[in-house]
């Protein structure tokens, strides 16, 4: 009963983080068409930014943290500008940009802070206790903050002007453009979303577990897991995707050994690409 | 000028010596005296090539893979582990590891034809982890994260046999992926890679020739683990993890996908320059990410295509800067 107890928080929390991020591979994906393979480095460095800015400069937590959302959000400006919209329609060339973008935020971390694996002080420290089950209190805050901003985001895309400009531009670009939508400017807002949220995301990841400059490449595949087992351009997909892909990922190294639960991960997705390409809730993109 | 014209009218005899010069010069740099350490790093970028070359060869047929190392893992596995566990020689090893990743290839390339284009990549990428998983799973016979080591080398400890071995195994398979390129089953896959309905519409069998096309390139890339394997001694999960099959991917893209010479460019280039910076250390990675930036923003055709660019250029520039000389002056000079 209290392992259970503690898989399905282990499993939601980390349903949080890989919605968060997969929603911004999403987000990108479907407004730009272009696989960001550079979005786990995004997550490292939010980390490491609220890492410098907390234990660094001695901020307070929360301040260092919503600076660091601001400022790799911002940092997408420059990204979607000068590294996505040049080889928006060459999908090799994006691969290779993505590959270059990897390489200098990770080797910037390493050689600055060196490849040591760090951690950033819990936002709430302590336990929580109700009757018999005990639950770290930093986890809950989490999965909270997560499902805050899921909800906000959602009702941005669903209902704000800018949201329905966003659906309209995953739909059809050129459509979109030719009712007057600035799709660049659409393309700008979607990279700083997604690069917030995947900050956001790197730092709760490094308070709860640990943070080292290659943290990215494992949250990487897993947002790409989420993104293909939800299917593109759809929401709602992406939150039961990535509920599904935490649940997995919490169950099966408890249920058997975790290098076989990673192996049951991989063979779901391969049998999704190959039987139903366009996801559990999605459309077929090309 | 009589050079120049000279070259012009011969452009085929003048291309097949300078290749005739320059793999006679590298059979006989052993001869002139080449240092071990740039030796094993030749073997390396010998080996390199054949699997970025056996990856544009899927590319071709319009299957742009980023697991390509996968197959290369499962030639250089079992290999390894027949050898080292079984005491067979590594000869006979070779062949059957070869023959395994043919059966493998064949077989995971008829479910694979169902996806294509952006999907195609992904399945491939996730195959490619999936092999390691599958490593992972089996740790007691491949040792897991750790690998498995002393696997029994092909000639013993001098490099220069090696160097010899991987050479022709690469001009080989480099002579056997030209010939194919250039042949009828190459221009189908052209053809299938263009447009797969026109392709069909056709008579060409597309489902066939991407299962045909996915199989050669395969076995290329598990050819080149083999070789791998009883060089470098030691595999483990790193050797052929995503990281590996991406960075085969960078030197076909960067080399230039579209010729045949891009892999060979391109993976030369990227191994052998960050060499070159070894004294910078932990910089090295900012020179490889360097010449990523440099090729993505000033060469659309890859580092292979930069003669064709210049001279391109240079046409351009020359015709804008000098106005044409008048008609009756040139022939004044011809008479």
């Amino acid at each position: 009963m209290n392992t259970l107890i503690t898989c399905t928080v282990n499993g939601l929390v980390l349903s949080a983080i890989y919605i968060l991020v997969a929603l911004g591979f999403g987000l990108q994906l479907s407004i730009m068409g272009i696989f960001n393979f550079a979005h786990g480095a995004v997550y490292m460095i939010g980390a490491y930014v609220t890492y410098g800015l907390s234990v660094g400069l001695g901020l307070n937590q929360w301040v260092s943290l919503l600076l660091s959302v601001i400022l790799v959000g911002a940092s997408g400006l420059f990204l979607e500008r000068f590294c996505f919209r040049p080889f928006k329609s060459i999908p090799t060339r994006m691969i290779v940009m993505a590959i270059a973008l990897i390489i200098i935020l990770e080797t910037t971390v390493e050689v600055t802070l060196g490849g040591v694996t760090r951690a950033i002080p819990a936002f709430v420290p302590g336990i929580l206790r109700a009757g018999f089950i005990s639950v770290d209190a930093e986890r809950i805050l989490t999965f909270g903050i997560g499902a805050v901003l899921l909800m906000t985001l959602t009702y941005m895309i669903q209902m704000t002007k800018i949201g329905q400009q966003m659906l309209a531009v995953a739909q059809d670009a050129e459509g979109a453009a030719l009712q007057g939508i600035d799709t660049h400017r659409i393309a700008a807002t979607a990279t700083v979303i997604a690069c917030g949220t995947a900050a956001l995301a790197g730092s709760l990841m490094a308070t709860i577990f640990s943070m080292n400059p290659f943290m990215g490449d494992n949250i990487l595949l897993k947002a790409i897991q989420v993104v293909i087992l939800s299917g593109i351009g759809s929401i709602g997909g992406i939150l039961a995707g990535g509920l599904i892909m935490g649940m997995l990922n919490a169950f099966l190294p408890v249920l058997t050994q975790a290098s076989i639960g990673e192996l049951i991960t991989i063979l779901i997705v391969i049998l999704i690409l190959l039987i139903r390409p366009k996801g559990l809730f999605g459309y077929e993109l090309f | 000028m009589h050079i120049k014209s000279f070259l012009n009218q011969h452009k085929g005899i003048t291309s097949i010596a300078i290749l005739a010069l320059l793999i006679g010069f590298l059979f006989a740099l052993p001869r002139l005296g080449l240092r071990v350490y740039y030796m094993h790093i030749l073997i390396g970028v010998f080996i390199w090539i054949i699997v970025a070359s056996s990856l544009r060869v899927l590319d071709l047929s319009g299957q742009g893979s980023i697991g390509h190392a996968a197959f290369m893992a499962i030639g250089a596995y079992t290999s390894g582990i027949l050898s080292k566990y079984l005491g067979w020689s590594p000869w006979i090893t070779m062949l059957i590891g070869i023959g395994v990743t043919i059966i493998i290839a064949f077989l995971v390339a008829i479910p694979f034809t169902r996806v294509r284009g952006i999907y195609f990549t992904m399945v491939s990428l996730f195959f490619g982890i999936g092999v390691l998983a599958v490593n992972q799973v089996f740790s007691k016979y491949t040792g897991g994260y750790s690998g498995i080591g002393s696997i029994p080398l092909l000639f013993g400890y001098n490099k220069t046999p090696y160097y010899y071995f991987c050479l022709a195994l690469m001009l080989v398979c480099l002579g056997l992926m030209y010939r194919l390129e250039h042949s009828r089953i190459g221009l189908t896959w052209k053809a299938v890679a263009q447009s797969h309905t026109v392709a069909s519409s056709i008579g060409i069998n597309e489902a066939w020739q991407r299962i045909l096309c996915f199989g050669v390139a395969c076995t290329f890339s598990g050819v080149a683990g083999v070789a791998y394997t009883h060089y470098y001694a030691l595999l483990t999960q790193e050797t052929f993890s995503f990281g590996t099959s991406i960075n085969v991917f960078v030197y076909m893209t960067v080399g230039g996908a579209g010729l045949f010479a891009g892999p060979i460019v391109g993976t030369s280039a990227l191994i052998i320059i960050p060499e070159l910076f070894r004294h910078l250390k932990e910089y090295v990675p900012f020179i490889f990410a360097g010449i990523l930036l440099l090729v993505l923003f000033l060469m659309p055709q890859g580092l292979a295509g930069l003669p064709n660019q210049i001279r391109r250029w240079y046409e351009q520039h020359s015709k804008k800067t000098k106005p044409a000389e008048p008609v009756d002056e040139v022939a004044k000079r011809a008479a």
